[in-house]
Formats: C-alpha cells, structure tokens, sequence
C-alpha cells in the first residue's frame, strides 16, 4: 500500500500532488499559500486535490514547508538563551568576522539570533582531545537559568567548546536545566553536530532552538487535522539534505527541515535518473524569482555538509542546489554605465510580470518570453490570458535607452537570463570535474521549460528531457523521499592501516545513535559510510564512500586513498605525493518508500487541432511560426520549432530540436545533428 | 628611469614630471584614450562581463579548497585575476581587498622578465615577487600565465598568494634593513616551460623555505588556479567568439569607468588634506606623519603621495603597487556601486607619487610591511574625503588587520609548525549606522576567522576566548564599533611576529564622534599576573604557558555623542557593550535614576 500524496508549500502557491497506487494516477492542486497559518494552504489543497476516499487511502504524506525559513526570516521564533564556554559569549556574533557584500563599504551582519543579553556562560573547559580540563559547576548552570528565565527565554542552545570531542558537559547541562525545572526547549550543540567549528555548530543549535516550537506546533496542528479528515498514515517531512523524517523528528531536529523546495526537486530529478537509467543529469528548475540547479550523478544530487540560511550558517547536510536571482519575474533594468541588467530583483507574483497585469509595469524576463511568443498564445492554464500591450508598454523604455527595437531588448532579456543560468550550471558541474555537454538537461518548474533548448544550445548539451508533471516536479519529487537519517564527528587522523580500527568505531556509533531516531528499520535499511579526505595540510576535504558491512570498513586504505586521488584529479587537474587525512566520518541510513508505478506516457484519444504562433527562433535568429500544441498530442519525432502546452508549464522547443516521449510520461528534446 | 616608469608604458599609464628639482609621476589606469564611445552590442557584453567574472571565481574557489595555510584559505591572503595582452583587468575575484587591481604590475614585470610576450608560450608558468613592482613581500608569491587560443595570446591568468616562508631573515619581520633580508626573489623565471615543470626552479624555492610541505602545497594550488582559470577564458571566448570578445571587453572596461566618472561628477571639485601617522617604522621608534591629498576635478580623482616623507629605514615602506592598490580600495569601494572590478573602474583615477619617498620606495630599500601602509592610507583618503562629503564615508576603524605570526619547533615533527591569527576590529560609524563590531579593516574585509576548535585541534594552543570588549568603540550618535580580545595559552615554546599599527594613535571620529580605542598586544608570562605591553615585534619569543592577549581596537564614532537616544543607550548597557562607568562619562544624557 502506497498510496500518498506530497505538498510542497512554497512563497506564493501551495501544491499537491496525490498518487494513488491502485490506479497509478496524479492528481494535481494548486492553492494560494496562507502565510499566517500555511496549514490552512495545505488543508485546502487537500481538500480540493485528494478525490473520494484517498485520503483515509493514503500511507504517506510527504511534507515540504517553509515554516522554518520563514521563522528566521520574520524574525518571529522563540526567545532563545544560549549557554556556552566562558570566553566565548560573542562567538555567534562575530561569527567569522566576514563580509557579506565584499563591495559594500557599509555591510553589516545580521542582527545575531540571540542578543547578547541572553548569551551566558559558564566557566567550564573541555581540550580539542576530550579531556576535561575544568569541570562543570552545576550550581552555575543554574544560576544562568534564573539570569535567562528573568528574561523571558522560553528555548535554551547550549553550545561549549571542543563538544564535538566530549559532549559530557552539555548533556550535564541539560541536566542540571531540567533538575531547575525548565521545561522548554533545550538544543544541544553536539547533538546537531559532531564536527569542529564552534560558530557553525552554535548558529545550528541556535536556529534549532529558535524554530523548533514553531514548528513542532505547526506539525502537530496539522498532522491533527489530518487524522481528523481521515488520514491514518505516517506524516513525513523533507530533510534539507535529502530524503525525509517523521514530524516527530522536529521535535528536536528541525534545523535539518529548513530547505524544502529546491531539494525536492533535486531529489525528485535523482529519483527519475535512476528509474530511467540515465548518467549525469543538470537539473534547471525555474521558478518566479529564482533559478536553482543542482548536478547529478549516479541518480543523486551532491549534498554538501554545510548549509547556509538567512546569513546564519548550518553545520548539517544540505542538498548542493545553487540557486541564482533568475526567474520569470525577474526586472529587467538598464543600469547607469548603459548596460542592460536582469534581476537579481524580481517582481514576484505581486505584483508580478507586466503582462499579467496585476499591477507590475517593470519588464520581467516573463514579459520579454511572452513578447518572444516563447508562452505560445499567452493562455495559461488559470484562465489568465496575458497582456500583450502591456508587455509592450513595459518593454518601451528599456528598448529606447538600448537604442534597440523591443524585440531586441526582449532577444537580450532572454539571453542574459540564460547565459546567466550557464555559467551556474557551469561552476555546479564543473567543481565537480563534470562535463555538462555530457550530461542531460531536466527543466521543470512554471517557467524552466521555456529555457530548456536555449540552455542546451548555451552549454552545448543534446539532449533535453521535460519530466512528467515538470511544473509541480518539487511536489513529485516529495512523492518519492526516501526515509533518511544522518550523522556526523569530526575525526582527525592520518589515512593508514592503523586508523581504520577508529573510523570503524565511530560509524559504530554514528550508526547506533541514529537508529532511535531513524524513521524505519534500521536491520533493513541502506548503511552510507563515508570519510572526509585531504592531503594533511589542507583545509577542505572531499567526501569518498567506504564499503561498510555493519561492524567493519571493508576497503582496503590504499583503495580508499586512490578513490581520494581520482576525485581530487577530476576536481582540480592533478594529484599529489603528500600523506592524506582523515577529517570527518559520516553516516547515513536511508530506506525508500515503496516503488510508485511509472507515470503513464498515455497521449489523448482526440489531439485537439495544432494552432500555431509567430515566436522568435533563437537558432535562427528570426522569427517564425511556431505549431502550438498540447503535450498529449504531440506526435513521436515531430521536429520543432513549436510551443509544447500543458497545465503546469510551457516547454519551448527551439527550431533545431525534435521531440520523442520517453518512458515514465518524460518528453525528450533532442538536438538533430548540427551537420544534418 | 625607476623600473616602474620603464615597465608602465602600454598606453602612456605612467607619465614624469618635474616639480623645480623634484621627480614626480602621475599614473592612471591601462584604459588609455578613448576615442570614441563603443556602441558594441550590450547584451553580448553583459554575457561577457558575467563569464569573465564567473571565470574568476571559480579561480578563487580552486585556490581555498587546494591551498595548505590557513592564510590563504581563511584569511584569503591571495588574488586572482585575469588579464588582457595589455595588462589591463578582466576580471578579479574578490578576496584580499589589498591585493585588487593591481596584479597588472606583476602580470607586466613577469612578462618583461622573461623577454616580451613573444617569450611566453602555451604552458609557461612564470615566478614572480620582486616588491617594488608587485606590492606586497617577497612572501607574496605570485605565478602567471598566458592563455593561448589557436596558437594567439589572449591574455594571462595571474595568482598571487602569501606563502609561508620563502627565505626572509624570520618567518615574517618588522625590522628589516634591505629586501635582502625579506626573502628571496624570483624576478620573472619560469617554473613551467611549455608544460613542463622546470624541477631547478622549483627544488630551489622548496630548499628555500623553513615550511616546504605547506609551501609546495601552496604552490600546486596556485598551479591549479591557473589551469582553472586558463579553461575559463577559454571556454568563454571560444563560445562568442574572439573578435566580439574583444569588443565587449572594451565596453565592459568604458562601462565601469562610466561608473565610477558619473559617481565623481556629482561632487563638488576641491583638493582635501589629510594626516596619517604611522606608529613606526620597524626600526627608529618614533611615529611618523605623512599627508595624503585627494582632488575631485570634475569626473576625475586624483590622489596625491608626493609630499611624505623620504622612504624609511625600516620596512614600513609602501611599495608603489600597494599605494596604487590601496587608492584602488578606497575610492571603488566608494563609488564602484557594488561592482565587481575590471580596469574600467580605475580609469578615473591618478595617482601622482614621488620615487624614492616611503610611498614609493627603490630597491634595496626595505617595505615588508608594505601591506600596513595601505591600509593607513585608504583611512587617511577618507578622512580627507569627511572635509567635504562626512556623509559619504565612515568614521576611522581600529585601522589594521591585527595578524600575529606565530610558530615552533613540535616534537617529533618534521618540520616546525606555522599559523596567522587574526584579531578583529570595531569599524568606523557612519551616517546611517553604527559601526559593526568584530570584522576587519576595509582593505581585509573578506577574512574570515580561524575557528578556535580548529586551532586547538592543530595547534599546542589553549584558546581562553575571544568577546567584545565593551566600551571600546567611540562614542558618537552612531557609536563605533567593538574590537575582540583575542586570548591565547601557548603550551610549547614558539614565537611570534607582531605587526600591528594604530597603536599608537586613536582612531578618529567623524562629524563630532569620538576616537575609538586603539590596538594593543601584551603578554602574560608563565607565573606572572602582570600584562606586558609590546608593540611591533619580530620573533619574540613565548615561553609554554605564556597567555597572549591580543586587543582589537574599536572604531571612530560619527556624530554628537549628546544625540544618540537613550533607547539605544539602554540597549547597550543591558547588551553589556558599554559598561555604566563608560555611559555616565560619554552619554550624560542617560538616567541611571528612572
């Protein structure tokens, strides 16, 4: 039984995507978002997207929110104490003592999450080996507690030096908080992370402590009214890092859920790699006011383990998606040395394009698509019709400080728009020593589609390939979250025989304090070991998988330094002599929801008739008349250029490319053969 | 003729004038004259201007994963660049704000060296790191390279990063004579011919340095920078095309100086004065003064160091390089609207120097401390600034980048150990806000701080702490920002070179705010309670279980001290970033009685 259905709340639309097992069907909603209470959005989704009984139906349901980020961005969370070492008290202040703007002469960081009033010490030590140096004072902690509760703090971090290498002191200040008497909050550095660096690992314990009420709230409010409706499954919500975790889990661990979106999508693009067999793939999702890409290879994004939100970074796994301010409401602006500049500022869904005629009149990078005929005849698929004149008003003045005709000015708009989302797609494959002319293309989102051709064309890529459902694929990509839990402990030795017996030790217990809080069974899950490797001197490491039966690593060391050696060769063009080390161990326990049957390729019984539009041909560099037509109805190999419609999106098919239906409902773009 | 004047000739940059007796130089940016205006496509140069800046990033980020010190991939004590075939900037990524713009010196010196451009063939690597016409130490090593494209010169690729030690009298010093004394130099010899590693050159820089696994690291990971940065530029001009590249470039470079005139065009015409002092100058202990003049006239700027002082015994001396770079700082900081940097930016810029004088200093004259001038320098341009636009510019700021060098013999390790630490700084307060507290100077500003946990981990070291001093800014309706108070247990012998500035005078205030708390550095000795106050050092010993104290000072305030509200006093005392001692003297308009 698998049924289930994901929602991914995002800043302006709340979409579902319900998949029901016995049929194999999709079923799609979309609702405006409720930012005073984002339940609501995701209640009414439901409502109006889970037909009859599919709901009481339902195994899973798949959670991606921005309850979290929003938190941190309004500010609005809880009034959070932070204990840490005598000495230390301004380390979440200064943070790295660096710049955010490095051409702003005025920057200034962030106000800290916890004012400095609220920041407390105690006079207690622990080395960077584990050794106690100064004990702890329970009485102290308990003095903190009063200088806090006094201020009204309803969450305490406690976050103290070299906790990674003895967690000791924190849990005794834990003890000594709840033996006080409070009830609230209390996050654990340590518990966040087991690495070194004492202002990411305490900006994580911080946000963790400030969202965690909001959140837990949010999720047992809604899980409520879920079970209310009917709904006796398990409730899962998505990980920044990949994959997803039971809402109990936010309890203590909502720092890893603050990034939902573009992982989804990412997650969601692996999850196809792997269904359909494929190599590299370069995702290129395209939303209103951001493009994110992200790499992948072998069937799964890169995931980083440090994050960074909000200016407050986050020492936990994170989905590597780069994301640049380019959407489809994107401004374009001419700046005062004349140039012609797109984004980074966006008109967002309000006002939103000029053509959507919500009051926007500044020329979006939808403006210049649908000026283009790139949106084919401009209907979309809420029943708006786009404005034509108003896009042409809006266009006016760039094109006449340009000197250009407004088809020129939109030619450009639309060309710095994707030579921009190049060059990120460029430096996320290319740090990875990956070639994207070897890699396929997945556009999705509302305005991806549109770029799909244009970037193959920039990046000199050949195949294209539109998911099923490509402007609700985050929510597709929900569908499919694997169960996942990770962990992590800086481990400082030199990468020989003699250390492997230590690396095995920690995974021991990496693997055994995850599986409390692990989301199915661990006896049946996958078991990720993996090291952090340098060459002793350096500071960043690569992460190389190990091969780990459960109590052994079972590659031999010299495997794994060669496998360190290939990935620094692929990384950075050559290897070096010098002895390599171990950094940082990492595991990971990850258990996939149940196989969803493969979207059906299904075209309809009665083709609507082609229409068709004049759009301009990039390859071309003219215009021409573009077939319209819906994507059910497109027949096997027909040749572009033409405007692929469908409920969600609109793919752009550039003359130059021909269309085939791939397996899994894809649609695949290919590029005929530049010397046919 | 100074090699500066010799080598600077592309486009008539530098230009010798005589003032009665008096040999003086006035150089500006590679632009050269503009005929007429480019009207080349805009689009194309935008999708240009993002790729070489794109290009120079990924440069950036090979240098920080690849490099072995903590100064290059924490303090990102090194530039990278990418230059065209008249040694005018593409593009630069932004790490020390010191080293901006002016690679353009070294890219040219190297070239020369080796004979020309002819010289330079498609997988040559050339050394470089002769000061006087690089900026910056010996210390400073610096490799180029050409890029080729269907056997035509394109442009070069340059990195220049601080190593830890290549040959100076100590691993870094404050009291050195000569540059003979500040390590070795490699003035324009190739460690790559072709491909192919010359092992000569490169067995000689390794037998030259105390630190041979860090500084071979260090110089792979410049090695691998170039290669990133050489597949960039190709990979962009291969995509539009050579020709349309070239176009584009010439409007990205008129763009940026169109920036940057139209920013100068809104002030008013006028020569300002200011005084900087330096606290010494590594050897005469006595401070000494140097006026610094800056004149808006019309679109243009000009900054004038002719009239300081002769060049100084001692190493604080400021390498023309550094003085053009410092210049560069300060003024795109102010009007480069949050541009990344090309040589566009620099056009509007003059710089008139006097050779021989401590800004401009001929060999064998010693200028390890170079980098310190600079940083005088851009807050000494802004105080002259404050004359006429005190809105336009903040107060001073503790006004160094406060690194101490420290290392030691370890036990039964091969080669001694060796770490830069950074202490923090209260920043000036300005019109709009107060100063921010615990950062770096303007011309550091992309540092980041070594975390304590990781130095522990490597390091026979006990960080006791590093808070905010309160009360350490000026007082001011926009107060100043706090230093740090940096504290360390050494439990192994070591020593350390110090060479702070600013610790002799205050950092001022702006518009009727106050002077913040200057540096200081002192040392605990083993079995002492008494803090002992030491000022620039070189080598000093530290004896195990010493605690050296290490105090970042505050920033100038801006603005009455009398109109700051009493909310926001409140505020401080209760943050505790001033004490009530402090608020009875500064801020008398508070009641401690309500």
């Amino acid at each position: 039984m698998a049924t289930r259905f994901g929602v991914d709340v995002g800043g302006t639309f709340t979409d579902l995507l319900f998949y029901d097992d016995e049929t194999g069907e999709l079923h799609v909603a979309k609702q405006p978002t409720t930012p005073a209470s984002p339940d609501q959005g995701v209640l009414d989704a439901v409502d109006v997207g889970i037909p009859g009984d599919g709901l009481a139906r339902s195994a899973y349901f798949l959670h991606g929110t921005t309850v979290g980020l929003n938190a941190l961005i309004e500010r609005r969370g809880a009034v959070v104490g932070l204990i840490t070492t005598k000495g230390f008290r301004d380390a979440l202040e200064i943070r790295r003592g660096d710049k955010g703007d490095p051409y702003d002469l005025f920057w200034t960081p962030p106000q800290p999450l916890v004012a400095r009033r609220r920041r407390l010490t105690v006079d207690e030590r622990i080395a960077a080996d584990g050794t106690i140096e100064t004990p702890l004072d329970a009485a102290e902690v308990t003095a903190v507690l009063e200088q806090l509760l006094a201020q009204g703090v309803d969450a305490i971090a406690v976050s103290l030096l070299n906790a990674y290498a003895n967690p000791a002191h924190e849990i005794a200040v834990e003890e000594a908080l709840r033996a006080a008497g409070f009830t609230g909050v209390v996050s654990l550095s340590h518990r966040a992370s087991g690495e070194y660096r004492e202002y990411e690992r305490t900006s994580t314990a911080a946000v963790n402590a400030f969202v965690t009420a909001r959140m837990s709230d949010y999720l047992t409010r809604l899980d409520a009214s879920l079970t209310e409706r009917g709904f006796e499954g398990r409730s899962l919500i998505t990980r920044s890092g990949g994959g997803s975790v039971p809402f109990s889990h936010a309890d203590d661990r909502a720092f890893e859920t603050i990034m939902s979106g573009p992982v989804a999508g990412a997650e969601g693009a692996g999850e196809l790699a792997r269904r359909l067999g494929l190599g590299d793939v370069i995702t290129a999702d395209v939303g209103g006011t951001s493009f994110d890409t992200a790499l992948i290879v072998e069937g799964r994004p890169k995931v980083l383990h440090a994050g960074d939100i909000e200016g407050f970074p986050l020492q936990t796994d994170w989905v590597d998606v780069r994301s640049i301010g380019a959407g489809g409401g994107s401004i374009a602006a001419v700046d005062a040395g004349g140039l012609l500049r797109v984004g980074p500022r966006s008109a967002g869904a309000v006002p939103g394009p000029a053509c959507y005629r919500r009051g926007g009149t500044e020329a979006t990078t939808t403006d210049a698509a649908f000026y283009l005929g790139m949106l084919g005849l401009g209907e979309l698929s809420s029943g708006l019709l786009l404005d034509r004149e108003a896009t042409e008003r809006a266009l006016a003045p760039i094109a006449e400080q340009l000197g250009m005709t407004p088809a020129e000015a939109a030619v450009g708009i639309i060309r710095i728009v994707t030579a921009n989302m190049a060059n990120a797609i460029r430096s996320v494959s290319i740090e990875q020593g990956r070639d994207p002319r070897r890699a396929v293309l997945m556009p999705f989102g509302g305005a991806g589609p549109l770029f799909g051709t244009l970037l193959a064309d920039e990046l000199d890529m050949d195949e294209v390939l539109v998911p099923a459902y490509a402007g609700n694929f985050s929510a597709w990509g929900l569908l499919g979250a694997d169960l996942t839990a990770s962990s992590s402990r800086t481990h400082l030795a030199m990468l020989e025989e003699s250390a492997v017996d230590g690396i095995a030790a920690v995974l021991s217990d990496l693997f055994e304090e995850m599986g409390g809080r692990f989301g199915a069974d661990p006896a049946t899950a996958e078991k990720i070991a993996q090291v952090d490797l340098r060459y002793a001197g350096q500071e960043y490491a690569l992460t190389i998988d190990l091969a780990w039966d459960g109590t052994q690593v079972l590659d031999a060391v010299d495997k794994t330094a060669r496998r360190f050696a290939e990935a620094y060769v692929a990384a950075f063009g050559h290897e070096l002599e010098d002895p390599v080390e171990v950094v940082t161990v990492r595991a990971a326990y990850r258990s996939p929801l149940p196989a969803r049957k493969p979207a059906s390729s299904a075209t309809s019984e009665q083709p609507p008739a082609d229409r068709s539009c004049r759009a301009w041909s990039f390859q071309r560099q003219e215009w021409m008349e573009f077939a319209v037509v819906a994507r059910e109805a497109i027949e096997e190999g027909r040749p572009g250029p033409l405007i692929m419609t469908e409920t969600t999106t609109t793919t752009y098919v550039d003359a130059g490319y021909t269309v085939h239906h791939g397996a899994e409902g894809t649609v695949v773009l290919r590029r005929t053969p530049r010397d046919a | 003729m100074d090699a500066i004047e010799a080598m600077a000739t592309v486009h008539g940059r530098a230009r010798t004038y005589y003032e009665g007796e008096v040999r003086k130089i006035v150089f500006s940016s590679g632009l050269g004259q503009v005929e007429s205006e480019s009207d080349f496509d805009p689009i194309t140069t935008e999708v240009v201007r993002h790729g070489l800046n794109a290009a120079a990033d990924q440069m950036r980020l090979t240098m920080i994963r690849t490099s072995y010190s903590a100064a290059i991939y924490e303090l990102l004590d090194f530039a990278v660049a990418l230059y065209d075939t008249d040694y005018r900037m593409l593009a630069q990524s932004p790490t020390l704000p010191l080293f901006m713009g002016n690679l353009n010196f070294m890219v040219e010196a190297a070239v020369r060296a080796v004979g020309g451009p002819e010289n330079v063939l498609d997988g040559d690597v050339i050394m470089y790191n002769v000061p006087y016409q690089m900026g910056g130490h010996p210390q400073d090593g610096g490799v180029v390279s050409p890029v080729y494209l269907d056997g035509e010169l394109l442009g070069y690729a340059a990195v220049r990063a601080h190593v830890q030690d290549l040959a100076a009298k100590e691993p870094y010093v404050t009291d050195s004579t000569d540059v003979f004394q500040e390590g070795m130099q490699f003035p324009g010899v190739k460690l790559y011919r072709q491909g192919e590693r010359v092992d000569d050159i490169w067995r000689i820089v390794l037998a030259n340095t105390r630190f041979p696994t860090s500084v071979a690291g260090d110089f792979n990971a410049m090695l691998a920078c170039l290669r990133s940065g050489r597949e960039g530029l190709l990979r962009l001009v291969e995509r539009i095309g050579k020709d349309d590249f070239n176009q584009a470039v010439q409007r990205i470079y008129e763009h940026g100086a169109r920036v940057v005139r139209s920013y100068f065009e809104q002030l008013p015409d006028g020569r300002y004065t200011a005084t900087g002092v330096m606290d010494g100058d590594g050897i005469v202990d006595e401070t000494v003064p140097f006026d610094i003049t800056v004149e808006i006239d019309g679109s243009t700027v000009r900054v004038d160091y002719s009239e300081v002082p002769d060049a100084r015994g001692g190493p604080m001396n400021s390498c023309f390089p550094t003085t053009v770079a410092a210049t560069r700082v300060a003024i795109s900081m102010l009007a480069g609207a949050h541009e990344s940097p090309n040589e566009g930016l620099y056009d509007p810029i003059e710089i008139v120097s006097r050779p021989g004088s401590m800004f401009h200093p001929l060999p064998p004259a010693p200028s390890y401390l170079t980098d310190y001038m600079g940083g005088q320098a851009v807050e000494v341009i802004y105080e002259a600034l404050s004359k006429a636009l005190p809105e336009r510019v903040p107060a001073c700021s503790s006004g160094d980048v406060n690194v101490t060098i420290w290392w030691g013999e370890q036990e039964g390790a091969e080669e001694p150990w060796s770490e830069a630490t950074i202490h923090s700084i209260g920043l000036g307060g300005n019109r709009d806000a107060d100063g921010a507290s615990g950062m770096f100077h303007v011309v550091a500003a992309n540092m980041k701080l070594v975390p304590a946990e990781v130095l522990e981990s490597r390091l026979p070291w006990r960080v006791e702490g590093y808070d905010l001093t309160p009360d350490s800014g000026g007082a001011g309706r926009h107060r100043g920002g706090l230093g740090q108070e940096f504290k360390v247990r050494v439990l192994e012998d070591g020593f350390i070179t110090a060479p702070s500035e600013r610790m002799r005078t205050a950092p001022w205030g702006l518009d009727g705010g106050l002077v913040g708390v200057p540096n200081t550095r002192a040392i605990q000795y083993p079995g002492s309670d008494e803090l002992t106050y030491f000022e620039k050092v070189t080598a000093m010993p530290v004896p195990a279980g010493s605690v050296l104290v290490q105090h970042g000072g505050g920033g100038g305030g801006y603005g009455d001290p009398a109109e700051r509200p009493v909310e926001q006093i409140k505020d401080d005392l209760e943050d505790g970033y001033l004490t009530e001692a402090y608020v009875r003297r500064y801020y008398p308009q508070y009641s401690f009685d309500a």
